[in-house]
């Protein structure tokens, strides 16, 4: 039953984020066409001549009529023409997602891994220097603009030292597979994986100390410690297994909003991501470009959300119980 | 390592500082001798403090680029930040470009008015062009692209042969040549229309059903052969080497996106590319100007910015209002503001001041207090006592100075603009918008004031200036105004270069006096290289110094300016 249910509030989700996928782009101001043909061309026109392009773009349709083939074009894996590029949508989408997912992948990793240590390690060593230092640090770093970070990335590492790329996500020239491609994806990686990294691990870090710290003010911590059990145990059995809920949440969360890329990131290191594709469909008011990129994005959150909700009974025997 | 973090925090003290404003232009710089009506305004040359001599060929040239140009095709490239990628590839008739009151023979060998009434012209076709496919270019190559143009899906170009002038008929009168004919004059056909609308390949274009999805390298005859790219990523452009015009100084060019400001110019200043197309920050031309590996140009490209009013607000449809306010106006405050004394003042109005096409020595005068006595004649007084003037019936207003929000210059240029309009008791605010809405606004009219680029199609070009009566907005003018429907029609019926270029100068007059939109400035065009990878460059009006010209053997360049540093040598 609670499968069911579950399975049930996912499927009514998924179809209210299809429709404001749908509608939301369109209710913003401004139009393609503008944006295909420039304003000052697009001023000059005949009404005649802006209808003629609007019906070759597919945008003069009734809104119910576009409407249908947004809907018939999903299950049919027909997402249209981009109109800026020109291209079908699912190859732009296709070219893009890994670059995404290389780069949110790695910088997921590196956040979880280095948010859980630090947090975790905070909330065992409260109130000493330790804690302190490492809370004020990342609090700091945190609260930097992530554009900011990265322009101080590219000037140190590129334009002062001249280590790594600048821009991009492999080096234009170099063919896939050979060794120079993968150096210069490597690379190319590290600033933006970097920047991404450090913004996310705040979060990581503060959920960790303080579902840590929730955990070791538990009685069965206190219990555990009367019993004399070491504090190596208490550490990782008692206090660590209870406060990994949180974290897998936000993790899980994290991996279904790694299909969205980083907006600013990939813009600022011209990565080629989905991101990237995010600003120039709404620059653009590339329709059909947006609806292709808002659907993979909301599926793959909601099958995230999904999965997580499913796995939960499987970590947590006590949200199995209260289903 | 120490010394290597030191450096890099004088980068990082160096980026966050702003530059002191520059002084006027460098003493060094000479007149560009292309600049038809012989005005010295805009120079060509370099400002950095040594004129450094690079290589004049190279096997490969990275340059970064800004804005996609999509599939490189007429139908997916729709502004004039990119055309001159679409150029390296594709020809035209006549070339370089519509802004110089002179086109060279290119495609054709020669292009000539038959009629007397400047409707029929003839062009005769070059022979031995090679397309990038090794096929030979021909006359019915010619006659394909401009029917095309005529009867195919609108784009940036079309309206050249579909409006402004029409074409009616575009026929072959033998194996090599064309004749195209006209319901009325186009006296201009081979300033304007030839050196402007790039020839496609029948053989490639002619199946395709919907050309804006055309995504195969485009066939060109041009000098460079586009032999790989991904949009939104990069071009890779090979020499065509059998480019009629003779083999390009660079192998091998790559266009590489990068969209974000900063990035672009540090990946100049890091050496991962060897030029920037995209307009140096005026307060940048002080920081680079030692830097030993790069230099910094100037060249004219014929931008502008100009503030536009919403003419179909009633308001506005009143021309001694319009008057009045470009007395308030002061764009010398602007230049030296906001842009730091790199760019011209737009006093002298629309067209560009240095376009071939506009009529020398015009000036908006700037006196606040003959506004504000204009404003009292037109009865925008003071009604209500709060310090700012109200509509002649009363009504208060607080008009808005729309701009985007990715032109943070123009935002600047909103709030000098409302202390301006402020210092004559005019009520005025900033609405900065995101691009698309700001393009929505304007189209759809819903505004008082937007400050905006404008390229040299529309700056530069004198029947897309023609062109822009078509447009809803100033075809109220016409309605409303006759002097200036006299003054348009007779530039319609003009059927000699002269006449219609007195006409226009006549239209320009009236313009000045009663504008339809403001002009605040026109940058200088600067642009920066690594000039030990490259050192060629060439100065053309319209495009700066990133074009196809710049990578032609000299006899190529002919039309445009002669390179950067044989200016200065001059």
């Amino acid at each position: 039953m609670y499968y069911l249910r579950t399975t049930l509030q996912y499927l009514l989700t998924l179809l209210a984020a299809l429709a404001a996928n749908f509608f939301l782009p369109r209710l913003a101001p401004g139009d393609p066409i503008n944006a295909l043909l420039g304003a000052d061309v697009v001023e000059t026109m005949t009404e005649e001549q802006v209808a003629q392009v609007a019906r070759e773009l597919g945008i003069h349709d009734a809104l119910h009529v576009q409407f249908w083939n947004y809907l018939t074009g999903i299950f049919t894996g027909d997402f249209g023409m981009s109109i800026k590029l020109g291209m079908p949508v699912w190859d732009a989408l296709i070219q893009k997602l890994p670059w995404t997912l290389l780069l949110m992948g790695f910088a997921l990793v590196i956040s979880t891994v280095l948010g859980t240590v630090l947090g975790v390690m905070s909330a065992w060593k409260r109130g000493e220097i330790a804690d302190i230092a490492t809370m004020g640090g990342v609090l700091f770093v945190g609260s930097l603009p992530p554009f900011w970070l990265a322009m101080m990335l590219i000037i140190l590492f590129s334009t002062t030292l001249g280590w790594l790329p600048s821009y991009g996500a492999y080096k234009v020239g170099t063919s896939f597979p050979s060794l120079n491609w993968f150096q210069g994806v490597g690379l190319r990686l590290i600033m933006p994986v970097l920047a991404l990294a450090i913004v996310q691990t705040t979060s990581v870090l503060l959920i960790a100390r303080s579902s840590m710290q929730m955990a070791l003010d538990q009685d069965y911590i206190m219990f555990a410690r009367a019993k004399g059990v070491s504090e190596g145990k208490i550490f990782f059995k008692h206090a660590f297994r209870n406060a990994l809920l949180p974290l897998y949440t936000h993790t899980m969360m994290g991996l279904g909003a790694l299909i969205g890329g980083s907006l600013i990131i990939e813009t600022v290191f011209s990565y080629p991501g989905l991101g990237g594709l995010i600003v120039q469909g709404v620059n653009s008011r590339d329709y059909p470009l947006l609806q292709g990129l808002f659907v993979i994005t909301t599926i793959s959150i909601i099958a995230a959300n999904f999965v997580t909700d499913l796995l939960y009974p499987l970590i947590d025997p006590r949200t199995r119980r209260a289903g | 390592m120490r010394r290597s973090l030191l450096r890099g925090a004088s980068a990082v003290a160096l980026a966050l500082c702003l530059a002191a404003p520059s002084s006027a232009h460098d003493a060094r710089l000479h007149a560009n001798p292309e600049a038809g009506n012989g005005s010295p305004h805009t120079a060509a040359g370099i400002l950095s403090t040594v004129n450094n001599q690079g290589p004049k060929t190279a096997d490969s040239l990275t340059i970064g680029i800004w804005n996609t140009a999509a599939n490189i095709t007429t139908y997916t490239i729709g502004n004039s930040w990119n055309d001159w990628v679409l150029y390296l590839a594709l020809d035209k008739l006549l070339e370089p470009s519509p802004y110089m009151s002179k086109g060279r023979s290119w495609l054709a060998t020669e292009v000539v008015q038959v009629s007397e009434d400047a409707r029929i012209w003839e062009a005769e076709i070059r022979q031995g062009v090679k397309w990038h496919d090794g096929t030979d270019m021909t006359a019915e190559d010619v006659v394909f692209t401009y029917n095309l143009y005529l009867n195919g899906p609108a784009n940036r170009w079309t309206h050249h042969v579909s409006d402004v002038p029409r074409i009616e008929t575009i026929e072959l009168v033998s194996p090599t040549r064309v004749r195209f004919t006209a319901p009325r004059p186009m006296p201009n056909f081979d300033l304007v229309t030839a050196p402007e609308l790039p020839i496609m390949q029948k053989k490639q274009w002619e199946g395709i059903e919907d050309p804006r999805t055309m995504t195969d390298p485009v066939i060109g005859t041009g000098p460079y052969k586009l032999v790989e790219y991904k949009a939104d990523e990069f071009y890779r452009f090979e020499a065509h080497e059998e480019f009629w015009g003779g083999a390009p100084t660079v192998k091998e060019l790559t266009l590489v996106m990068i969209k974000d400001p900063q990035t672009i110019f540090a990946a100049l200043k890091s050496g991962e590319i060897d030029g920037a197309a995209r307009a140096l920050p005026p307060e940048m031309v002080a920081q680079w100007k030692d830097d030993p590996n790069i230099e910094i140009a100037q060249a004219p490209t014929l931008w502008g910015t100009w503030m536009q009013m919403n003419l179909n607000d009633p308001v506005f449809n009143n021309r001694d209002l319009r008057n009045t306010l470009s007395l308030a106006i002061n764009p010398e405050e602007m230049v030296e503001r906001v842009m730091l004394g790199r760019a011209q003042s737009g006093k002298h109005g629309w067209p560009h001041l240095d376009s071939t096409w506009t009529k020398p020595g015009l000036e908006v005068p700037f006196d606040a207090e003959a506004a504000k006595a204009g404003f009292e004649t037109l009865g925008f007084v003071d009604a209500n006592g709060d310090g700012y003037r109200d509509l002649p019936d009363g009504t208060p207003f607080d008009w808005r100075i729309v701009v985007s929000t990715n032109q943070p210059l123009y935002v600047r240029a909103a709030e000098v603009m409302v202390e301006q309009f402020d210092a004559v008791g005019i009520k005025t605010h900033v609405e900065a918008v995101d691009a698309a809405t700001f393009n929505s606004l304007t189209t759809d009219g819903n505004y008082e004031f937007s400050i905006s680029e404008i390229t040299p199609h529309g700056l530069a070009d004198q029947d897309q200036y023609m062109q822009f009566y078509s447009s809803p907005q100033m075809k109220t003018l016409l309605d409303s105004e006759p002097e200036r429907l006299a003054l348009y029609n007779e530039w319609w019926e003009a059927d000699s270069r002269e006449t219609r270029q007195d006409a226009h100068f006549k239209l320009q007059e009236y313009e000045l006096k009663y504008p339809s939109r403001f002009m605040l400035w026109y940058p200088d065009g600067l642009f920066a290289y690594n000039w030990k990878a490259y050192d060629n460059y060439a100065s053309s009006f319209g495009y700066g110094i990133f074009h196809k010209y710049s990578f032609l053997p000299e006899a190529g360049r002919i039309g445009t300016s002669d390179s950067i540093d044989q200016l200065i040598a001059e």
